[in-house]
C-alpha cells in the first residue's frame, strides 16, 4: 500500500455521509469489508471506520462466523433504511 | 474551608485517594476532567498477572467515588489554578465545563448519541472508532450521563445575522436529513426559499474551508432543501400552536415583517399584518428582480405564515400606530422598511425620463415602467440596487446601460458577485464620475447626464476614499433615462408626533427594539437604515422574542439565538486538528451568463443531491456540535440543554493530592515503525481495547481491512529506554501488558501466531515472572532484538526488519499481518500549570517530583500538596494504590499538623 491513508478525523466525518452507500451495498446481502469498499469506491481501511461506526450506532450487524479467509461479513439491521 | 482535601484527576489513584480520605471523614472534592471517572483502567481489557476483569476491579471504586457521603465527584471539569490561601490551605479556582445535558434529568439512554449527525474519532477507543458529538463516554461510565461536544460556533453560525444554525443544517443534509435540515432553518425564518437565493452568504465567506480550497455551497445547501421541501409540501409543515389570547400588529410584510409575524405565530398569538403595497413581501416582492428571486418562492415562503393563521392586509397603509392599540392590539411592531428612493439633488431631476432606483424596479412589477426597447440607460450609484436596475435595463431591451459611479471598482458596495454578473451581461461601468445635472431638450425628455470626473482623496468616516471634483472635467453622457440609485429611506415622516427618529429612522432600544412608547416595537431597514435581508430577519425575530417578554411581563433579554452564543471557534484549532486535508473540488455553479439577456428566468440553477452532498461532505465541523438539534428532539427526558454555561468558582481546601496520570508516547513520532501511515500498526493501547468486552470492533480486526490476523508482532520498548526518543527510562508496565495481552489474544484467536520483538523482559512484581512464562507456554514467540524498520506490503502485511540476537545477531525479515506497538509511559505536565504562584518541582525526567521519594513517598517540595499514581512516574495498577495510600497517609498527617497548629495559635 504506497498511498498514505487520510486523516481519521476526516475519514470519520464522513461516515453519515457514506450510510446510504454502505447501505446499498449490503442491501442484496451481506459483504465483507473489502467487499463494501469496493462497491462504495472507497480503501478498505476507510470503510472499516464506516462499518464499525455503523454497527456501534445500530445499522449493521455481523455474520456469527468469519469467512475462511478471516472476513465476517456484514449486513444491515432491520432493513436498514437508506435515508 | 469548604473541602479538606482537593484530589485532581479520578483515575485509579484519585478514585483511590478520594476513598481512603472520605474513609477517613475528610471532606473531599475529586475533579476529572473528562465525562466520566474511571481514568485508563476502566478502559483496559483484563490485569496483569490476576487476568481479572478490568471493569470488575474499577466499577466499584467508580461508583463509591461519585455516591460516597463525603466525597463530592465533578467530572467534565478542571482545576484552573491553585493559591495558597493565608490560613494554609488552598483557593483553587474550578472551572466546570458545560455538558449540556442536565444531569439530574439524563437517564443515559443514548438516544441522543444515535441521533446526532456529527462523527469524531472516539477517543476513548484511542480512535480506532467514531463516536458521535453527542455521546456517553463508554458503557461503564459513571456518572452515566451524556456530553454534548462544543468548541465554539462554528464561523458560519456566528457569522448568520439572521441567526440560523448553518451548521446545524449542514450537517442534517450530510446525513441525509434533508427536510429536517429544512426545519431547522424554519427555526429562526419562513423565508427558506428566499434565503437560499437572494441571501449575500455572509457564512460563506467566513467558512473555514475557504482557507483551504474553496467554501461551502452553504446558501445553495439552503435552497437545495427548500426546493425539495416545496415539491413535496405547501405550506411548512408544522401545525400552529393553540391561541394564547394575545394579538400582535405589525405593519410591513417584508422580511423583519414576515419574520416576527412567524415567531409570534407560533407562539400562540393572533398576528395581522398591515402591507401598504398590493401584494406583500415588501422589497422580496418589488425589488429583487425575479431572475435572482422567482416570485413563485417569494409566495411559497408567505404560505408559511398564513399557514399558521397569520392574517395579511395588503393595500393598507398604516399611518397611527396608535390606533392600532386602541383596535385592541397588545403591541405593534413597525417593520415598514426604506420605502423612498432619494434623490440625486441636481437640476433636471424632474424631467420625464429621471427615477429612483427602487422605483424603477418597483414600477416594472406594476407594470407601469415605461418602455426601455432601444434606450440608452445610465444607472448612477454603486451599490447592489444599482446593479439589479442595470441588469433589469438589460433584460427590458436598453441599448446601452451604463452605471455610472464616483469612486472607482474597489470601493463600490455592491457585492463583487453582483458586479462580475452584471458586467457579464453588457451592463459597462464609468468610474470616477458624479452627476452634475440632467440635460434635456424642449419636449422636457433627457437628453444626457452632465457628469463630472472625480479623484479619490483621503478616506471618509466609512474608511473609503473620498471622491473629489476634478476642476473643468464636465462632459456630457448622452441618454435617454437616467436611473438614480444612490439611497433609499424610511417613509416615517407621520410617526414624529409619537416617535423618536434618528434622521428618518425609528429610534428603538438596539437590544430589545422597543421603542419609547412601550407597545410600539421597530425592526428592519426602519431601524437599521438600508441593510441586507438576513439582518432584517435577525431583528424580526429579535422583535418577536422581545415582544413576547414584554406581553409575558418579563424581562426583556435571553435571546440567545444572537446575544447569547458561544464564542466562535478559532479556526486555527479548527485546522490543527488534523495533519492532513485531502483536496475536495468544490462545489460550483458555472452559471451562463448572454451578454444580451431578454427574460427575466431565474439564472441560477438548484444543486443535484449529488452536489449537495458533496458539498456538505466538505463540512469540517468546526464546533464540533453542529447545534442541529436532533439530540433535543430525540432526548426523551428533555435534558439536552445547548444554552448551558461554563461555570467557574473558587473553593477553598487544606490539602491537594495531584492524580492527573501519564501521557502515552506518541508512536507516530518514531517513524521507522509507520504508525499512523500504515494501518495494521497499532499501538498496545489500541489492542487493550480491541481485546475489552466493550471492545469498538465485533473482535480483533486487522483495521486495513476488518480480516482476522494470523500472525501478530509486538514490538516492546516504544517509546521508552530510547535515548533518541528523549525517554532513557523503563515505562515498567509494558512487558508485563505485552504478555497479557499475547494471552488474551491466544484465547481470543487460538489459531493466531504472537511474536514479541524485545530487547528484553522485566518482570519484576509478585507472580509477574511467571505471569511472562505463562505467555511463553501458551506459544508466545519472544525473538531478541530491536526492530529497526517496519515496511509495509500491497495487502498490508508488514515486514519487519531486525536484529536476530540470540541467532548471532543476523539481520532478518518477518512478514505479519498486524504489529503492536508496545508505547511506553511518558510524563503528562498536566499538574505543573495548576500553581501560577509557586513552581512544584519535576524530577528530571518532568514527572512531578517527590521531595524524598524513598522515604516520603507521595510528598511534593510544596507543603500540602500530594502525588499520588503514575503522576510521578511510571506505575501499573497495583504500584498506584498503593501510591496513592501513601499520598493519603501524607495529606491526612499535614491536614491533623495544620489543625493543630490552628489549636496552638
Ligand atoms: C433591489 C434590491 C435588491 C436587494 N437584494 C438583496 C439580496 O439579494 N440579498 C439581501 O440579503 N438583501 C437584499 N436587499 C436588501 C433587503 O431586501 C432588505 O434589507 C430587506 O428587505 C429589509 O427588510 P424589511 O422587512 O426591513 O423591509 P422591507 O422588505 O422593505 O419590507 C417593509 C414592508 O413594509 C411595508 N410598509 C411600509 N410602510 C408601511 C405602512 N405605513 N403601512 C403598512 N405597510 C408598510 C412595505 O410596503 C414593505 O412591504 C435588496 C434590496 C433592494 C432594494
Ligand atoms: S445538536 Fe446536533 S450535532 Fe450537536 S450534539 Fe446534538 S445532535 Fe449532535
Ligand atoms: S467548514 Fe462547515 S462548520 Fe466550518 S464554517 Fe464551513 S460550513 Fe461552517
Amino acid at each position: 500500500m504506497s498511498r498514505i491513508p487520510r486523516d481519521i478525523r476526516e475519514v470519520i466525518r464522513e461516515e453519515p455521509l457514506m450510510h446510504r452507500h454502505i447501505l446499498k451495498a449490503v442491501a442484496a446481502g451481506p459483504r465483507t469489508v473489502p467487499e463494501i469498499a469496493e462497491a462504495i469506491g472507497h480503501p478498505s481501511e476507510e470503510a472499516l471506520f464506516w462499518v464499525m461506526g455503523m454497527r456501534r450506532y445500530g445499522l449493521l450487524t455481523e455474520s456469527k462466523e468469519p469467512t475462511d479467509e478471516g472476513f465476517f461479513t456484514y449486513a444491515a439491521v432491520g432493513g436498514g433504511v437508506a435515508r | 474551608m469548604d473541602y479538606d482535601v482537593l484530589v485532581v484527576g479520578a483515575g485509579i489513584a484519585g478514585m483511590e485517594s478520594a476513598i481512603k480520605l472520605g474513609d477517613m471523614g475528610k471532606k473531599v472534592l475529586l475533579v476529572e476532567k473528562e465525562g466520566s471517572v474511571g481514568g485508563r483502567v476502566i478502559l483496559l481489557s483484563k490485569v496483569f498477572p490476576t487476568l481479572d476483569c478490568a471493569s470488575c476491579i474499577t466499577t466499584p471504586r467508580m461508583a463509591a467515588s461519585i455516591h460516597h457521603d463525603n466525597i463530592t465527584a465533578q467530572t467534565y471539569t478542571d482545576v484552573q489554578a491553585i493559591r495558597r490561601s493565608p490560613d494554609g490551605g488552598f483557593r483553587v479556582t474550578v472551572h466546570r465545563k458545560a455538558r449540556y445535558v442536565d444531569e439530574a434529568a439524563c437517564t443515559g439512554c443514548q438516544l441522543c448519541e444515535n441521533a446526532c449527525s456529527v462523527s469524531v474519532p472516539d477517543q476513548f477507543n484511542y480512535n480506532l472508532i467514531a463516536r458521535r458529538a453527542a455521546y456517553i463516554p463508554f458503557p461503564q461510565a459513571v456518572p452515566k450521563k451524556a456530553v454534548i461536544e462544543r468548541e465554539g460556533t462554528s464561523p458560519c453560525t456566528d457569522s448568520c445575522p439572521a441567526g440560523i444554525k448553518a451548521h446545524g443544517y449542514v450537517s442534517l443534509i450530510r446525513s441525509g436529513k434533508y427536510e429536517e435540515a429544512f426545519q431547522l432553518i424554519l427555526e429562526a425564518t419562513p423565508l427558506v426559499g428566499t434565503l437560499g437565493r437572494a441571501c449575500y452568504a455572509p457564512c460563506e465567506s467566513e467558512c473555514t474551508r475557504g482557507d483551504l480550497e474553496g467554501t461551502l455551497p452553504i446558501r445553495r445547501l439552503k435552497r437545495f432543501v427548500a426546493d425539495r421541501h416545496y415539491a413535496e409540501h405547501d405550506g411548512p409543515g408544522i401545525e400552529a400552536p393553540a391561541a394564547n389570547g394575545m394579538s400582535v400588529a405589525i405593519v410591513g410584510s417584508g422580511p423583519a415583517g414576515l419574520t416576527a409575524a412567524w415567531q409570534l405565530a407560533r407562539q400562540g398569538y393572533r398576528v395581522k399584518i398591515f402591507e401598504a403595497d398590493k401584494e406583500p413581501g415588501g422589497f422580496l416582492r418589488y425589488a429583487l428582480p425575479t431572475y435572482r428571486l422567482p416570485q413563485d418562492v417569494v409566495e411559497q415562503d408567505i404560505r408559511n405564515v398564513t399557514a399558521l393563521g397569520v392574517e395579511i392586509a395588503t393595500e393598507t397603509p398604516v399611518r397611527d400606530p396608535d390606533a392600532l392599540k386602541l383596535d385592541g392590539f397588545d403591541a405593534v411592531l413597525l417593520a415598514m422598511g426604506t420605502p423612498l428612493s432619494t434623490g440625486m439633488g441636481v437640476p433636471g431631476e424632474e424631467l420625464g425620463g429621471v427615477m429612483g432606483g427602487l422605483d424603477f424596479l418597483r414600477d416594472l412589477r406594476h407594470g407601469t415602467l415605461p418602455d426601455l426597447g432601444g434606450k440608452r440607460v445610465v444607472i448612477v450609484g454603486g451599490g447592489n440596487v444599482a446593479m439589479d436596475a442595470a441588469r433589469t435595463a438589460r433584460r427590458l431591451g436598453a441599448r446601452e446601460t451604463l452605471v455610472a459611479y464616483r469612486r472607482g471598482r474597489e470601493e463600490m458596495p455592491a457585492h463583487k458577485s453582483e458586479v462580475d454578473d452584471a458586467e457579464a451581461e453588457g451592463v459597462a461601468f464609468q468610474f470616477l464620475v458624479a452627476p452634475v445635472a440632467v440635460v434635456g431638450d424642449a419636449m422636457g425628455r433627457v437628453q444626457g447626464l452632465r457628469c463630472q470626473r472625480m479623484e479619490l482623496g483621503q478616506p471618509d468616516a466609512s474608511g473609503r476614499r473620498r471622491p473629489q471634483p476634478v476642476a473643468g472635467s464636465e462632459f456630457v453622457i448622452p441618454c435617454d433615462v437616467v436611473v438614480a440609485a444612490i439611497g433609499m429611506a424610511p417613509d416615517t415622516a407621520n410617526l414624529a408626533r409619537l416617535l423618536t427618529l434618528e434622521g428618518r429612522r425609528v429610534k428603538v432600544d438596539a437590544k430589545t427594539l422597543q421603542s419609547e412608547v412601550p407597545y410600539i416595537f421597530a425592526a428592519g431597514d426602519v431601524v437599521m437604515g438600508p441593510s441586507d435581508i438576513t439582518q432584517a430577519v435577525g431583528q424580526g425575530r429579535r422583535a418577536a422574542h422581545m415582544i413576547d417578554r414584554w406581553l409575558q411581563g418579563q424581562e426583556m433579554s435571553g435571546f440567545a439565538a444572537l446575544d447569547d452564543r458561544l464564542a466562535v471557534i478559532d479556526k486555527a484549532k479548527v485546522m490543527a486538528r488534523q495533519t492532513s486535508f485531502s483536496h475536495r473540488d468544490p462545489v460550483t455553479l458555472h452559471l451562463e451568463h448572454q451578454q444580451a439577456p431578454r427574460d427575466f428566468q431565474e439564472i441560477e440553477r438548484t444543486l443535484s443531491e449529488e452536489e449537495a452532498l458533496r458539498g456538505a461532505g466538505s463540512c469540517l465541523d468546526c464546533g464540533v456540535c453542529s447545534e442541529c438539534g436532533q439530540c433535543v428532539a430525540a432526548c426523551p427526558p428533555d435534558a439536552i440543554h445547548l444554552e448551558m454555561h461554563d461555570q467557574t468558582y473558587d473553593v477553598e481546601v487544606g490539602a491537594v493530592v495531584l492524580a492527573t496520570g501519564f501521557k502515552l508516547f506518541d508512536a507516530a513520532l518514531k517513524t521507522d515503525y509507520g504508525f499512523g501511515r500504515f494501518p495494521n500498526v497499532i499501538t498496545a493501547t489500541q489492542m487493550d481495547r480491541q481485546l475489552a468486552p466493550t471492545r469498538p470492533f465485533n473482535t480483533v480486526l486487522r483495521p486495513s481491512d476488518g480480516r482476522v490476523p494470523d500472525r501478530i508482532a509486538y514490538v516492546s520498548c516504544v517509546g521508552s529506554r530510547d535515548k533518541t526518543m528523549g525517554n532513557p527510562l523503563c515505562s515498567k508496565i509494558c512487558c508485563m501488558y505485552t504478555a497479557k495481552q499475547n494471552q488474551l489474544i491466544m484465547g481470543a484467536l487460538p489459531l493466531a501466531d504472537v511474536a514479541v520483538h524485545y530487547m528484553d523482559v522485566r518482570a519484576a512484581g509478585k507472580r509477574y515472572e511467571e505471569f511472562y512464562e505463562q505467555a511463553k507456554a501458551m506459544g508466545a514467540n519472544y525473538i531478541k532484538g530491536r526492530v529497526a524498520k517496519i515496511t509495509e506490503k500491497d495487502n498490508g502485511n508488514l515486514i519487519l526488519r531486525y536484529e536476530d540476537i540470540d541467532n548471532g545477531g543476523v539481520i532478518t525479515e518477518a512478514e505479519y499481518d498486524l504489529v503492536v506497538l508496545a508505547v511506553g509511559v511518558q510524563p503528562s505536565r498536566e499538574a505543573e500549570r495548576l500553581f501560577p504562584d509557586e513552581t512544584l518541582t519535576l524530577d528530571d525526567f518532568f514527572f512531578v517530583g517527590e521531595a524524598d521519594e524513598d522515604l516520603s513517598s507521595g510528598k511534593t517540595n510544596l507543603p500540602g500538596v500530594f502525588v499520588a499514581g503514575a503522576a510521578s512516574g511510571a506505575k501499573d495498577i497495583v504500584d498506584s494504590i498503593l501510591h496513592a495510600g501513601s499520598a493519603v497517609a501524607q495529606a491526612a498527617a499535614h491536614l491533623e499538623e495544620a489543625g493543630a497548629k490552628k489549636v496552638t495559635v
